[in-house]
């Protein structure tokens, strides 16, 4: 088996195994749709976006993806892969003969398939349910969004496990930073009904411009969203994010040392 | 360093600053069960650990199947085993699907229902780990070093924290691997255990080497010879014991013994004393030598070893 099947077939592995965790299950599908169905439920009618008055489900619908995708890619994989580690997991694969960047391609590609199929699902209900409008435009936002925002998030995700010494602590910081990061974002407040010096901290991180740039892609008529700076904020965070991972990725659990 | 499998001189290893492994040197032959004895803290999960590659050494020449784990890569991967201490497996998936996924890390593995087989879980196979009992999840740990077909499988305590059903079942196991011809390099902290199951035993103490050989060598050259103790009336004490044959009796609870080189001599003076003064000794027994012996002999530091007799 060469390198490139070890890895698709690593990668179907650790899919199946996500599976298989009931709380995986809640985690990642019935939280966000969830969370869509009550933002839609609280708040009814439009909301102003960029000067234009937009019906909230076209507000909520794209936040709750990019929530979505920091929830899969960031939250998820430090929590699965920090649980890995101190398990012992990992230490028993580096002594075996397959090349460690081979479990590290299977748990994102794993992460890749969650987050489309997570994806596709909130677009599904956003569309059939609450009528948000899909157009070509926002198809093609949507897609570079989600590859872009997604392997940000992957690569935060494996820098952070560095900091996480226990599974609890991991358990701990991957929700937790999600959830703040959420709300100086946008994604749970209206940004018009927020403060500016909360909207200003969220703009340093990546979740608010994954979360702008896919709000522009479907609420904006004729745009895909795409900006230069969304994009160059995003790209720069996972660009760290890989150097973070590969100069300190730590593979031994922490009581064998 | 190619005519032993495993091949350690001088091995040293210091953390922060203490050194922990004191210039250990000791060879491994193609095809030997090798025992590597010593308590908790005697280092030998940093040794084994430098021979599987995961630890660097400070000083010393180290060759596992001829390279330097240090430094060896996947082809050297292919051809060793590892059963860690402490790696968990995933619960969710099944024995059939964890073995197979490793066995797709090797070039050329196994057949994977005789190794699943080999290791007893042919009718665990479908089972999900989460479900196994202690015994039979450590049976999946051996079937995992053993799927790849590796010339020397590290056992790192296999038998820590079975129950001794279990325990019996891994030495059988164990015992099937000797006869395939593989090299296995076992630790463990039950004497029992390495005196069934190694060919050569090496008992590491603070850090080096306190005694090696063969069991029975071990024994012989360490221990006291055979134990002969008994239950003696309350009015009897070891002095009066001690007296009638000649060396130092220890009293143990109830039990009163003593170690003996000549041990159909010492009972005849034991049996005849006690005949001609009306001494009833019940629960004689008579225990040739153990590793266990030696154990307690060498990791009883010295002064603080018990006192003999009178």
């Amino acid at each position: 088996m060469n390198d490139a099947a070890l890895a698709v077939a690593q990668a179907r592995y650790a899919l199946k195994g996500f599976l298989r965790e009931p709380r995986t299950f809640v985690y990642t599908l019935v939280l966000p749709l969830f969370l869509l169905v009550i933002l839609n439920g609280i708040f009814r009618g439009r909301s102003s976006f960029f000067r234009l008055q937009v019906p909230f489900a076209v507000y909520y619908t794209p936040a709750i993806i990019s929530y979505q995708i920091m929830l899969a890619g960031y939250s998820s994989l430090l929590i699965a892969v920090t649980t890995e580690r101190e398990r012992g997991m990992l230490k028993r694969l580096r002594g075996t003969p397959m090349p460690s960047w081979i479990f590290l391609a299977g748990e994102i590609m794993r992460t890749v398939v969650v987050v489309a199929v997570t994806v596709a699902v909130l677009v599904a209900v956003g569309a059939g349910v609450y009528h948000v409008p899909v157009q070509a435009h926002t198809v093609i936002g949507l897609a570079v969004y989600t590859v872009a925002g997604t392997a940000c998030m992957c690569a935060l995700g494996l820098a952070s496990t560095r900091a996480c010494a226990t599974t609890e602590a991991a358990s701990v910081a991957g929700p937790f930073i999600t959830l703040i990061l959420g709300f100086v974002s946008g994604v749970f407040i209206p940004v018009s009904m927020m403060p500016s010096w909360m909207l200003d901290v969220g703009k340093l991180f990546p979740l608010e411009h994954l979360a702008r740039g896919l709000q522009q892609a479907f609420a904006v008529p004729g745009s895909t969203g795409i900006t230069a700076i969304d994009l160059a904020v995003i790209t720069a965070w996972g660009a760290a994010g890989i150097a973070a991972a590969l100069a300190g990725f730590r593979w031994q659990p922490h009581d064998s040392w | 360093m190619s005519d032993h499998a495993i091949e350690v001189r001088r091995l040293r290893k210091s953390y922060g600053g203490v050194e922990r492994l004191h210039g250990v040197s000791f060879s491994v032959g193609y095809g030997e069960v090798f025992g590597f004895l010593g308590t908790n803290g005697a280092g030998k999960t940093t040794t084994i650990e430098i021979l599987e590659g995961y630890r660097a050494r400070d000083g010393g020449e180290v060759s596992v199947l001829g390279a330097d784990p240090a430094h060896a890569g996947r082809d050297w991967r292919n051809r060793i085993g590892l059963v860690l201490q402490e790696s968990e497996l995933n619960p969710v998936y099944t024995v059939r699907e964890t073995v197979a996924m490793f066995a797709r890390y090797f070039r050329q593995p196994t057949d994977l229902d005789a190794t699943i087989a080999s290791a007893g879980l042919a009718d665990k196979a479908g089972e999900r780990v989460g479900r196994l009992s202690g015994g039979e999840k450590r049976r999946v740990d051996v079937a995992i070093g053993l799927v790849g077909d590796p010339e020397v499988l590290f056992l790192d305590e296999p038998t820590t924290g079975l129950d001794p059903a279990a325990r019996r079942g891994m030495w059988a196991l164990i015992e099937g691997l000797r006869r395939a011809g593989k090299t296995v390099f076992l630790t463990t902290h039950y004497m029992e255990e390495a005196q069934r199951l190694a060919d050569r035993i090496v008992i590491l103490q603070a850090g080096a080497i306190a005694a090696q050989g063969t069991a029975e060598q071990l024994s012989r050259a360490l221990g006291h010879g055979t134990r002969i103790s008994f239950l003696a009336p309350p009015q009897i004490g070891p002095a009066q014991v001690s007296a009638a044959v000649g060396t130092p009796v220890e009293q143990d609870g109830r039990w009163l013994g003593f170690h003996s080189d000549q041990a159909q001599r010492d009972l005849t003076a034991l049996l005849g004393w006690a005949a001609g003064h009306g001494v009833e000794l019940t629960d004689i027994r008579v225990s040739p030598p153990t590793l266990d012996d030696v154990f307690v002999q060498l990791a009883v530091p010295a002064g603080e070893a018990r006192e003999d007799g009178s």
